[in-house]
């Protein structure tokens, strides 16, 4: 048998050091002590019952839901269109317009989320859940774009001029070949926004007033510590879900791409 | 074929900025006519077809389609239908449905499946109604291309290097497969194609472009015997091209000097309008013949060197140089007896008949295409 080279063994590191911290956060929800230290007390799912009878969080959840879905359809129709342009079209100021579009990534949350506040504070809109959904398709806009653009280039240009040139105009040219083509390019950036949107704290925490989202509630919620295990459980939850949206999105977005366009 | 025309380019020219994909195009396609653009890559042959589909508007002339001018009219409303290269199949559809896309919500869907099956007939895809998208092979694809496009009905069939997709024995037999379609059917087929071959075996006429510009339109065997100039010569078939100059022209017969085979009489070529003293003229390397000794029965010979063999199996390709001659004579020997006469090196003598030198006229310059 071959010995495991260096590589192997770091890449290996690399992963335990990455995902073991996170591993204890299902590991600590089935802990029936409430403090979160070893040794383990012992197992339970009463973390877990719990969680249905808590009004408020029910009502954070639905919160997150709500501004994920709306914001994931915002971002991928707005992105749709970006990213068409950028495949299709060759036009001035196209370079400057796609970084514009990416900067979201790479802008420090919080100075997104103040000046954001100020500015909604200015244009008179209050803390909402609306302010909330507005600054997530800001944030979750560069995801949809790069998602997007590239069911775009394995995309093949003709396709849409040959409906053309069968008799259609440029709508039903969109809804009859465009949107079934990269249908599983939109379906993968729904999935991906959401879970930005879904997972996404500092925005929410200036944006939300006392409409809080899911993450500004546990937040809250971490200050008593008679609350940590339960925070602990839907956080398992929340986890397990998010990484099924992230596979299944991905899941999507390599049909979009390995298909024989 | 009938005398009217169904397509007329009045003028055309396409400018990108400072580059001129087309300019001055003249053309006349007749109802019924196989018709070619022909011409190396970035020629501007695509842009032609382009134009007539009306993916793009010409900066400058008129397109008429059965005498309509198609000045503002979108490609979804014009009579043209269109095979694209890639032969754009919708891979979301199957072949039925790809093949009823122009038709679905403008025709009642019973005739729809009625003329689904009979262009899937036409293209000899019978039954194959419910294949995937990609399932198809490339001829499968072609075909299903071809139907999408003719259930349409269109007064003219555009294709877009339609065959060069395929392998090449596939791409032989769509050839007359496509050609025997365009015949029954009765459309005028435009086919843009850099395959000299395709072209000359499919069309009744060609229009050869170069740099942008129509440089001759004709019948195949016109391109071949009377090409207008050195390019149009050396893009279909093969020409060996010697300078020459005019001593005389009397009547439509000019006596020249020609270079190594010295004076003869040679029949002025109509095509090529631009004249001078020092011309150029050409030689098929079929036309000529290779002997060890001094052809007797050859009113004009050569004596030469072989300076290279190739052996294309139906043919036998001789290079041989000449003194005071640039380049070697190029010879085609048809393969009779199966065995190569003439080796590298060998003393041969060159036969040539006077009826089968080309007068192309003034030579030109490499022709810059114009840039303003």
């Amino acid at each position: 048998m071959k010995r495991p080279s260096l590589l192997v063994i770091y890449a290996f590191a690399y992963l335990i050091f990455l995902y073991l911290p996170v591993m204890f956060l299902p590991l600590f929800s089935f802990n029936s002590g409430t403090i979160v230290a070893f040794p383990i007390k012992g197992w339970t799912l009463d973390w877990y019952r719990k969680l249905g009878e808590q009004d408020t969080l029910i009502q954070a959840l639905w919160n997150s839901l709500g501004v994920g879905a709306v914001t994931a359809l915002l971002a991928t129709a707005m992105g749709l269109f970006a990213a068409r342009a950028f495949v299709r079209y060759r036009f001035r100021g196209q370079a400057a317009a796609e970084g514009l579009v990416m900067l979201p990534l790479v802008i420090p949350g919080i100075i997104v989320a103040s000046s954001m506040l100020v500015l909604f504070l200015f244009l008179g809109l209050q803390p909402s859940l609306v302010t909330v959904t507005l600054g997530h398709t800001f944030l979750a806009l560069p995801f949809a774009v790069s998602i997007l653009k590239s069911a775009f280039d394995d995309f093949d240009a003709s396709l849409e001029e040959a409906s053309y040139d069968l008799g259609c105009g440029v709508f039903e040219t969109f809804r009859r070949v465009t949107l079934p083509v990269v249908a599983p390019g939109i379906v993968a950036s729904i999935l991906v926004t959401f879970t930005v949107s879904f997972d996404e704290f500092v925005l929410a925490f200036f944006l939300s007033g006392n409409q809080p989202t899911l993450p500004v509630y546990i937040w809250s919620q971490i200050r008593f510590p008679a609350k940590l295990p339960n925070v602990l459980a839907l956080g398992s939850i929340l986890l397990f879900a998010s990484a099924m949206l992230l596979v299944l999105a991905k899941y999507f977005q390599r049909r979009s791409t390995t298909r024989d366009v | 074929m009938t005398e009217k025309n169904i397509i007329e380019l009045k003028g055309v020219e396409k400018r990108y900025g400072s580059f001129l994909a087309a300019s001055g195009i003249d053309l006349d396609l007749r109802q019924g006519e196989f018709f070619s653009l022909l011409g190396p890559s970035g020629c501007g042959k695509t842009t032609v077809l382009r134009m007539i589909a009306g993916f793009q508007e010409p900066t400058q002339g008129a397109i008429l389609i059965d005498g309509q001018d198609m000045a503002g009219v979108p490609a979804n409303n014009r009579p043209t239908n269109m095979v694209f290269q890639s032969y754009a199949i919708f891979p979301h559809l199957n072949v039925a449905n790809n093949v009823a896309y122009g038709l679905r919500g403008r025709v009642p869907k019973a005739e729809i499946d009625a003329r689904v099956t009979e262009a899937l007939e036409m293209v000899e895809l019978g039954g194959l109604h419910q294949r995937g998208a990609n399932e198809l092979s490339g001829g499968q694809r072609q075909r299903v291309a071809l139907a999408r496009a003719l259930i349409m009905r269109p007064k003219v069939l555009l294709l877009d290097e339609p065959l060069s997709a395929l392998d090449k024995k596939l791409r032989e037999q769509m050839q007359f497969e496509m050609r025997n379609l365009q015949q029954s059917l009765g459309i005028t087929f435009v086919m843009v194609t850099h395959d000299q071959y395709e072209a000359m075996t499919m069309s009744d006429r060609i229009g050869v472009m170069f740099d942008g510009r129509l440089e001759q339109v004709d019948t195949p065997a016109t391109l071949y015997a009377r090409p207008c100039n050195r390019a149009v010569a050396s893009f279909i078939g093969e020409m060996n091209i010697l300078p020459a100059t005019v001593l005389e022209e009397t009547g439509g017969m000019l006596s020249i000097e020609a270079a190594g085979f010295g004076r003869m009489r040679i029949e002025r070529n109509v095509n090529a309008t631009d004249r001078a003293r020092d011309i150029i003229v050409g030689i098929r390397p079929e036309q000529l013949e290779i002997k060890a000794d001094k052809p007797a029965d050859y009113p004009a010979t050569l004596k030469g060197k072989i300076s290279n063999v190739a052996f294309y199996g139906e043919n036998i390709h001789y290079h041989v140089a000449v003194e005071n001659i640039d380049k070697p004579i190029a010879v085609s020997v048809p393969n009779y007896f199966h065995t190569v006469d003439f080796n590298r090196g060998d003393a041969v003598w060159l036969g040539l008949q006077v009826a089968s030198v080309i007068d192309l006229g003034k030579e030109r310059k490499s022709s810059q295409r114009e840039k303003t």
